[in-house]
């Protein structure tokens, strides 16, 4: 069995009346990029702060790293990275500063460090730049800095709390090669909450999926794109009206009918044929012009795993 | 002990990038300073100048300065969103609390002690005899070693309390400074309404005493609500309830 870098056992944490996660069972294998989805309120963040140690769990227990989270947070946090909700950046700083500050944190020797510092900012491409207040960067290389600061002291865990929340596409496809490549670099185990799905088929071994404090599904980005039946079909032509979709979403081999820009897109459960179901809609009235079918992506596996909890 | 050393350090380059940012709150230190140490001084002489009395204005204008950066160095972390990844970081609860209150501390004795500087060298430059006047007594080096420390302590730690409780550094720049004339004007009317047999017992105190018994008298007060306060800040700023917060 691989050596595992998380394991939690029914970690439930309350909040006076609100249960913000409920019974998380999940173990994450060392040297993975963890992949944690979820909407918003979902419980990724209150997932974090227990295994960093840095609140109590209601009930449950963690070990990170081998370290109980309830007793040993100091040793986790000494030993992991964390980039939370927000950057974290002093912006006053330079951003060698703002490293420089972790990096003495973790106790890194002085020379070790300012190579350290040289090498991130060198492949970010912020070298040039280091001895500017980061109040006067852009967002982007703010959060190319933020991403650096939790790899500095080269932990063996890194939690990374939707790192491209906010950026612009272009800003968050080169903050994921920068991340894809600095993580393969330096073998660590990455724990990474997104609603970015995308972010997470392209970066993630291993995907769960959470929805109110509740886990709901977990595997790599193809177990569960195959779990969730898989197959969709996006059929083009005339005549999809919302009493059509109202039909098929009541079909029992339809997980869910959609309009996605004028095209008809049918998410079967698995096993089922399109063929019926193109005669049914032809039947109702529908032209039919063009029939493709193939895989979901995990977009639509997660859509559904969050319409059947619904 | 490192990690103490590594949060003062940090906080120095924030206090000092903040107060040379060129905003109008950067300059408050200098003219301060040039007022305490010029204007005043030119005006007391150095009878006055060299003596307890005269220490007593830079010595509270230091302390007063804390409020200013306690609250940035508490309420702004959580205002800027930093708190949280500092909580997530090895150090422990102790080393940034201390870190930070020394920081701010060492700010304000650096104001003080600027202002003193600047205010020995106007005395001696305006009033020129040949020979160079300083302080000559034990109650002014007493002062002048034990006051920026205690006194700002004193400050620092309630700033400490006030600004857990701020959500924002103005809130909490503001209640420090209101808090503060409380205090003051406080214990001038609380002063005149003792009763008789106290203020004699003051009296006797203010006029049995010398000078330096006087200031470390004051001292003995200021290091026992330095105590209690530093112990309450400590109760106060526990990670899990600050990341709750």
């Amino acid at each position: 069995m691989a050596e595992l870098a998380i394991r939690a056992q029914g970690l439930t944490r309350t909040f006076e009346t609100v249960r913000a996660l409920d019974d998380l069972n999940i173990e994450v294998p060392a040297g993975s990029v963890f992949g944690f989805l979820g909407p918003n309120g979902a419980g990724k963040t209150t997932t974090i702060r227990l295994l960093l140690g840095l609140i109590e769990p209601t009930s449950g227990s963690a070990q990170v790293l081998g370290f109980d989270t309830r007793s040993q947070g100091a040793e986790i946090r000494a030993r992991t990275g964390a980039l939370l909700e927000h950057s974290g950046l002093y912006e006053r700083l330079s951003a060698e500063d703002n490293l420089r500050f972790y990096g003495r944190v973790a106790h890194m020797p002085k020379a070790e460090l300012d190579q350290r510092i040289q090498e991130l900012l060198t492949h970010l491409g912020l070298w040039d730049r280091r001895k500017e207040a980061v109040v006067k960067w852009s967002r982007g290389m703010k959060q190319k800095l933020a991403i650096a600061r939790p790899l500095l002291h080269r932990p063996g865990l890194v939690f990374l709390d939707e790192p491209t929340a906010g950026l612009d596409p272009v800003a968050a496809a080169s903050l994921r090669d920068d991340l894809a490549a600095l993580a393969a670099r330096q073998g660590a185990t990455i724990f990474l909450t997104t609603h970015n799905m995308a972010e997470a088929e392209k970066l993630c071994s291993l995907v769960a999926v959470i929805r109110q404090g509740k886990l709901l599904a977990v595997g790599s980005p193809a177990d569960l794109r195959s779990r969730g039946g898989g197959q969709r079909t996006e059929i083009t032509g005339r005549g999809f009206s919302d009493a059509m979709l109202a039909m098929l979403n009541q079909q029992p081999g339809v997980s869910q009918a959609l309009l996605e820009n004028g095209r008809l897109v049918l998410v079967l459960k698995e096993g089922e044929g399109v063929a019926p179901f193109i005669s049914l809609i032809v039947r109702e009235g529908g032209e039919v012009q063009e029939v493709r079918s193939g895989q979901g992506s995990l977009e639509d596996v997660f859509l559904t795993l969050m319409e059947e909890e619904k | 002990m490192t990690d103490f050393v590594t949060v003062l350090w940090k906080e120095w380059k924030e206090i000092v990038m903040e107060r040379s940012a060129g905003s109008t709150g950067s300059y408050r230190p200098l003219i301060a300073i040039a007022v305490f140490g010029i204007f005043f001084p030119f005006r007391m002489g150095p009878e006055r100048f060299f003596s307890v009395v005269g220490l007593l204005p830079p010595t509270f204008f230091g302390a007063i300065v804390i409020t200013a950066v306690i609250a940035d160095s508490f309420a702004g972390e959580r205002e800027r969103h930093t708190l949280e990844t500092l909580l997530a970081s090895r150090l422990s609860d102790r080393s940034i609390l201390f870190g930070k209150i020394a920081a701010c501390m060492a700010y304000g004795w650096v104001i003080s002690i600027a202002s003193i500087l600047i205010g020995g060298i106007t005395v001696n430059a305006v009033n020129w005899h040949g020979q160079i006047s300083i302080f000559h007594d034990a109650a002014s080096w007493l002062l002048l070693l034990l006051g920026p420390p205690l006194v700002g302590c004193a400050i620092a730690a309630a700033g400490v309390l006030v600004s857990l409780h701020s959500t924002t550094v103005r809130q909490a720049q503001q209640t420090l400074s209101v808090a503060f004339m409380v205090v003051v004007v406080g214990a001038i009317f609380a002063s005149g309404a003792l009763p008789a047999d106290w203020k004699a017992w003051f009296a006797r105190i203010l006029f049995t005493w010398s000078e330096a018994d006087l200031v470390l008298g004051a001292a003995g007060v200021f290091l026992i609500i330095d105590l209690v306060l530093l112990a309450a800040g400590m109760a106060r700023f526990q990670r899990a309830r600050l990341v709750l917060d």
